[in-house]
């Protein structure tokens, strides 16, 4: 009997050890004032098909889990931060003070941070208080938002005016990169702690390596002038990035973000708001195309086929630890 | 002269109780229509007439029913109604149903929004239904909140929002639509809150907010600037839901659909009879006045380093027209509505009765400065609702490349766009009512509405485009461009040739390099001199922005960032103090 019991769990481990989620907004078809279309948060099931979790949801921007907790997600949403336990129970944790939130993370020690209209909160008690972390900011409207996975206290973010880091969890600020530019998104790779990625509203791809601390833009001929809108770090493969934007559609990276190549064969159109590497699937790839659907690459961009979510808009995806309950 | 003294306070009183039996049935005429909807057809509001009528109510509960099992949407304008249908029923709707309609706002999740009028909705209908169950927990709420916690939540915003307004001005000021969406939850507020503080102060808003179209009133129709419009009525100025509230709060213009529904609402929830004095304020034209407006941008999140920008508006009311406009500039997306003149008509039902210029802006700064779209869909997303945003032909909206300076009705509007803006050109507006129009070889061109001279001066070349239901639109494509307007009253010129005359005696001096620069003198002998991005001067003097008061004129008075709203008119003073959570009404000094 034991030996069934550890076959089976072993047996679910294998087949998926995460699970997808995608936050967004069926828009295709979408009459003003009619009810929403599946909106909100979407979670691929074991059988390849999307369920729409929960409440339908217009405006829901990014999720993140504290490490070694991913039964309750943390959800950034047009009305504050939304957390989601393991009964499936939703609960807004903010107040009447944020709106619109934009990104959110969370990081080592447990803290969690988001950004808004007005700027950036972080919470060191698992969302039950928040606190500002804007002071100090020329600008603070709070596009991107990252905490450093190991070091506690380091948070870097991204405002109207590039990228600020700071390592005393907002007590103080510094400029890190791409002044001038609206920022778009950041992320730490879950590889190397000090390579870390930005992107930018018409300013193209920033890269640190130091932690964060600076960022340098990389050859921009792929992404020039254009928006680009997310970042993922291949879990499997430590020199492979994809982004993702508004006409370039999916570029990927094999040298740690150093050169990019474009990948949109298959896909309807160039025009991607978010991509995703499955941890569970070496080079498989997912991308968010606009009002088109969800495409997926079995081969890190090169071909794609349409994988669900039709006449979507999906902001965000990630792969969520598959142990918790919900 | 006691004696008629008595009769003169008891004709008085008589006239305004007749006033407010006026109000009354006019109030109850609205409800009534829209319970007379036959019950199949039956929405929130007729569910919500027929219980405050006590009539019908059988039928409506099961329409209820059928409505919120058939699937709710509408977020903030799904819970006013409900919040309406809740406080009416008064023992009226089954237990199920009451039962049902606590469950809905477990089982559907509105969402908050992104304006203050969504917001403003959104914690009124969450405060007096937490009001109204008390005791629930997070678990049976849809945001997982408590009543308590729902309840506090929405108090501070609500608190903070009056706060804001009564100091800063109104964030979605003078809107000839939205109007309805502010007055709507402070009726519920006045009349369904407990907390007698909650109660008073929404009672006094709604008298600001009245106060505050009353002075821009003209017939019924709300003139001056305005934070937000819509296609159809800036244009045919009456067709909106502040004709609605003016036929409902004063009795003017005509019985209306009600447009967008709010007034019903406002009806339903016992929504006060203005006070006498606004009645009057809203009323008397008797003598031309230049009436002072300072309000706010909406919440600026981008681009600034302020969350609020100051409006400036300048309004010049006559019983025949009104001349009004703001400073200028992109002070609120999509639906701004900078500056115009409105003449008043006998019927305003399908009548154009306006005349302006704009720059039809369209562009992302402005959607990145108020909201948070993406760059690349926004302007889409934009106009998947409002779908004259994106087109070169539009007639609303302001622009970050025009300027605009007042004195009493007299306009100029300059503009200064760059190159490479899209839509590189100006329209102004020729409403097929217009009459007697008249290209001088001056330059000007002349023309009539209703009982109203107007002379209209391009400061460029353009040409005439047709508009789609009537009109004409002068097109000009050049960047450095202008418009100078100057209205006055048949009653002071009796013929065309008689104003034209005297206009064309008016010394007027203009440049549009490097920057566009007029100097006009006016028909009211006043001399504005005005260059694109410079403040205003009026005879040598600039506009004093910094002491713009946050209403100035003959009937209203108030200080920019003091929460107090004086009312005069005929001797009586009435002020509301939100300071003090007071209202005063007294005889001012040596009137009669």
């Amino acid at each position: 009997m034991r030996v069934l019991v550890w076959f089976t769990v072993a047996a679910l481990c294998a087949h998926a050890e995460h699970r997808l989620h995608a936050l967004g907004v069926t828009t295709k078809g979408w009459v003003v004032g009619a009810a929403l279309l599946p909106s909100g948060l979407f979670v691929k099931r074991a059988d390849g098909a999307w369920a729409n979790e929960g409440y339908r949801h217009p405006l829901l921007t990014a999720v993140a889990w504290i490490d070694g907790s991913p039964e309750t997600l943390f959800l950034a949403a047009g009305d504050g931060v939304i957390r989601i336990d393991a009964q499936g129970r939703w609960r807004v944790l903010t107040d009447e003070t944020v709106t619109e939130l934009q990104d959110i993370s969370a990081g080592a020690g447990g803290v969690l941070a988001f950004g808004h209209t007005t700027g950036f909160r972080v919470s060191e008690d698992r969302g039950a208080t928040w606190r500002e972390i804007s002071a100090g900011l020329p600008r603070r409207y709070g596009k991107a938002v990252r905490l450093d996975r190991l070091r506690k206290g380091r948070v870097v973010i991204g405002t109207e005016n590039g990228f600020y880091v700071s390592n005393n969890l907002g007590g103080t600020w510094q400029l890190a990169g791409a002044a001038g530019f609206q920022a778009m998104r950041v992320e730490q790779s879950p590889h190397d702690a000090s390579l870390w990625l930005a992107v930018t509203q018409k300013g193209g791809i920033f890269r640190s390596t130091d932690g964060g601390q600076t960022f340098e833009a990389t050859p921009r001929d792929a992404a020039a002038g254009r928006n680009l809108y997310d970042i993922a770090f291949d879990p499997a493969d430590a020199r492979r990035i994809a982004v993702c934007g508004w006409g370039p559609g999916v570029l990927v990276s094999e040298d740690g973000g150093i050169t990019w190549q474009a990948r949109n064969q298959g896909l309807p159109r160039p025009d991607v708001w978010s991509v995703a590497f499955d941890p569970d699937k070496p080079g498989r790839l997912y991308a968010g195309v606009h009002e088109e659907a969800l495409y997926v690459s079995e081969d890190a961009g090169k071909t794609w086929r349409a994988d669900g979510l039709p006449g979507s808009i999906i902001l965000k995806m990630a792969f969520v630890p598959a142990g918790g309950a919900r | 002269m006691k004696r008629l003294a008595s009769l003169a306070l008891a004709a008085a009183l008589a006239w305004q109780s007749a006033a407010a039996q006026d109000y009354q049935q006019r109030r109850r005429q609205l409800i009534e229509k829209m319970a007379r909807v036959e019950d199949a057809k039956l929405h929130y509001a007729g569910i919500a007439a027929r219980l405050w009528l006590r009539e019908g109510v059988p039928a409506a509960e099961r329409r209820l029913r059928e409505l919120l099992e058939g699937g709710i949407s509408g977020d903030m304008f799904w819970m006013f109604p409900m919040t309406a249908i809740a406080y009416l029923d008064r023992g009226q709707l089954s237990e199920p149903a009451r039962a049902l309609i606590r469950k809905s706002w477990k089982a559907y999740y509105p969402f908050r929004g992104d304006t203050e009028n969504h917001w403003l909705l959104y914690y009124t209908s969450m405060y007096l239904m937490a009001q109204m169950w008390p005791e629930m927990g997070g678990e049976g709420w849809f945001n997982g909140k408590s009543s308590k916690e729902n309840m506090e939540e929405a108090r501070r915003w609500i608190e903070s929002w009056v706060k804001l307004t009564t100091t800063k001005g109104q964030g979605e000021y003078d809107c000839t639509h939205y109007i309805g969406v502010y007055l709507l939850p402070l009726s519920y507020l006045a009349a369904w809150a407990e907390e007698p503080r909650m109660k008073k102060q929404a009672s006094m808003m709604i008298e600001w907010i009245t106060a505050d179209f009353a002075a821009e009133d003209l017939d019924g129709i709300y003139v001056g600037a305005h934070a937000r419009t819509d296609d159809r009525q800036v244009v045919e100025k009456w067709r909106g839901v502040s004709a609605d509230f003016a036929w409902l709060l004063f009795g003017q213009v005509k019985e209306t659909p009600p447009f967008g529904g709010y007034s019903i609402f406002y009806a339903l929830a016992d929504g006060p009879e203005p006070p006498e004095i606004l009645r009057r304020i809203a009323t008397d034209r008797s003598r031309p006045y230049t009436h002072l407006e300072r309000k706010r941008t909406r919440n600026r999140w981008r681009f600034q380093d302020e969350l609020h920008g100051q409006v400036y508006k300048t309004t010049y009311m006559t019983k025949d027209y009104a001349v009004g406009s703001d400073q200028g500039g992109a002070l609120q997306p999509v639906q701004q509505h900078s500056w115009d003149v409105t003449w008043r008509v006998d019927d305003p039902e399908g009548v154009h009765n306006t005349l302006f210029s704009l720059h039809p802006y369209s562009g992302m700064v402005e959607l990145e400065e108020y909201f948070t779209f993406s760059p690349d869909f926004g302007t889409e997303a934009v106009w998947r609702s409002k779908t004259t945003y994106d087109s070169p032909d539009k007639l609303l909206g302001g622009s970050p490349y025009e300027r605009i300076a007042q004195s009493e009705d007299a306009v100029i509007a300059l503009y200064d766009i760059p190159p490479g803006t899209r839509f590189p050109h100006i329209n102004g507006f020729f409403s097929k009512d217009l009459e007697q129009v008249e290209e001088d070889s001056s330059g000007w061109i002349f023309c009539r509405g209703g009982r109203t001279w107007i002379a209209y001066r391009p400061l460029a070349p353009y040409v005439w485009k047709p508009i789609e239901g009537g009109g004409r639109r002068l097109f000009s494509p050049y960047l450095k461009n202008g418009t100078v307007v100057q209205a006055a009253g048949m009653d002071e010129y009796a013929t065309l040739d008689s104003f034209r005359k005297a206009v064309r005696a008016l010394p007027l001096k203009f440049a549009l390099e490097p920057a566009p620069r007029v100097e006009f003198r006016t028909l009211r002998g006043k001399t504005i001199e005005f260059t694109y991005g410079q403040t205003p001067r009026i005879d040598g003097k600039p506009l004093d922005y910094a002491g713009w008061p946050a209403f100035g004129g003959p009937f209203l008075h108030g200080r920019a960032g003091e929460p107090r709203l004086e009312m005069t008119h005929g001797g009586v003073r009435r002020v509301l103090d939100f300071r003090a959570l007071t209202v005063r009404e007294e005889k001012m000094a040596g009137a009669k």
